[in-house]
């Protein structure tokens, strides 16, 4: 097994991931961080966004399970020597705006497998920033995973509209075109 | 009136609060609705964490709103309208009828 400092963003989100698995906290992947693995880390985050999937867990178990393995936790954050990663348990349910996500990604690394929310549902996660924020940073990260990723952007525009956004969705698309080729 | 479930009066003290006026800070959401500052502030960052209201500052005043990707939020809305609806007559005054429009600084009132 690599050493923790040796580990990408995904492999050590993988590792994370089963390692929690293993004493039933079932957490899938969420935030910024899966801009960094679908856009092979055009952009780079500094956390890992870990929604429990499961929402009674306790904290107290999250903890000892994280410390087995090097984490300590501060101010919220999980820390460890290591990486300069933080883990962060943001409040759930897994959603997208108004929306739960039904379907979560399985990634395969040689550390473990990753629960992760689609490439799809990753484009909504970042507009919904741009939409309710008007984060342009957001917008370009948006774009960055449409592109390098398989992406149902019907699917897209139809929560877009959902979210009473279908102007910025335009915005969206018009710019994912033009930077397409 | 929504204790019950929200288990403090400070929680709906600062909901019904943001849901009135859009954002708020501490200070004035317990001079409009009372409550301790100390434990508005607890309130405000509790619902924080939970996702529920998200913040930003202004100077050196920190100003809350309702975080708009907040999943339940249309729900929570209509919860709160309704119980605003119960309300006595003079708090809602004061709740809604309070100056927005800009004021020039200086300007004799």
């Amino acid at each position: 097994m690599k050493a923790i400092r040796d580990m990408s963003t995904g492999e050590l989100a993988a590792f994370i991931c089963s390692h929690l698995k293993k004493y039933e906290i079932d957490v899938v992947l969420s935030g910024g961080s899966c801009v960094s693995i679908y856009s092979n880390n055009k952009y780079v985050s500094s956390d890992l966004d870990f929604v429990d999937n499961q929402y009674f867990i306790r904290g107290a178990k999250v903890r000892d399970a994280l410390s087995e393995i090097g984490f300590y936790e501060e101010n919220r954050y999980f820390k460890n020597s290591e990486t300069d990663l933080l883990i962060e348990f943001p409040p759930g349910p897994l959603s997208v705006g108004e929306e739960a996500v039904k379907e979560v990604a399985i990634l395969k690394y040689t550390t473990g497998e990753l629960r992760i929310i689609s490439p799809t549902d990753c484009v909504k996660d970042r507009l919904a920033s741009y939409y309710h924020f008007d984060d342009r940073q957001c917008l370009e990260q948006a774009i960055l995973v449409a592109r390098d990723n398989k992406v149902d952007l019907a699917e897209v525009e139809r929560w877009s509209s959902h979210e009473g956004k279908p102007d910025k969705f335009a915005e969206f698309k018009r710019l994912f075109e033009k930077r397409k080729t | 009136m929504l204790e019950p479930l929200l288990g403090s009066t400070n929680a709906e003290r600062v909901l019904v609060f943001i849901l009135t006026r859009n954002e708020g800070y501490v200070r004035e959401i317990a001079r409009v609705l009372g409550g301790d500052p100390d434990s508005i502030q607890k309130q405000l960052a509790k619902f924080e964490s939970g996702g529920v209201l998200v913040s930003r500052t202004a100077g050196k005043t920190r100003l809350y709103s309702f975080n708009p990707r907040y999943p339940f939020l249309k729900e929570l809305r209509g919860l709160l309208e309704k119980a605003v609806s119960f309300y006595p007559e003079s708090q809602r005054e004061a709740l809604l009828m309070n100056r927005r429009r800009p004021r020039r600084r200086g300007k004799p009132l």
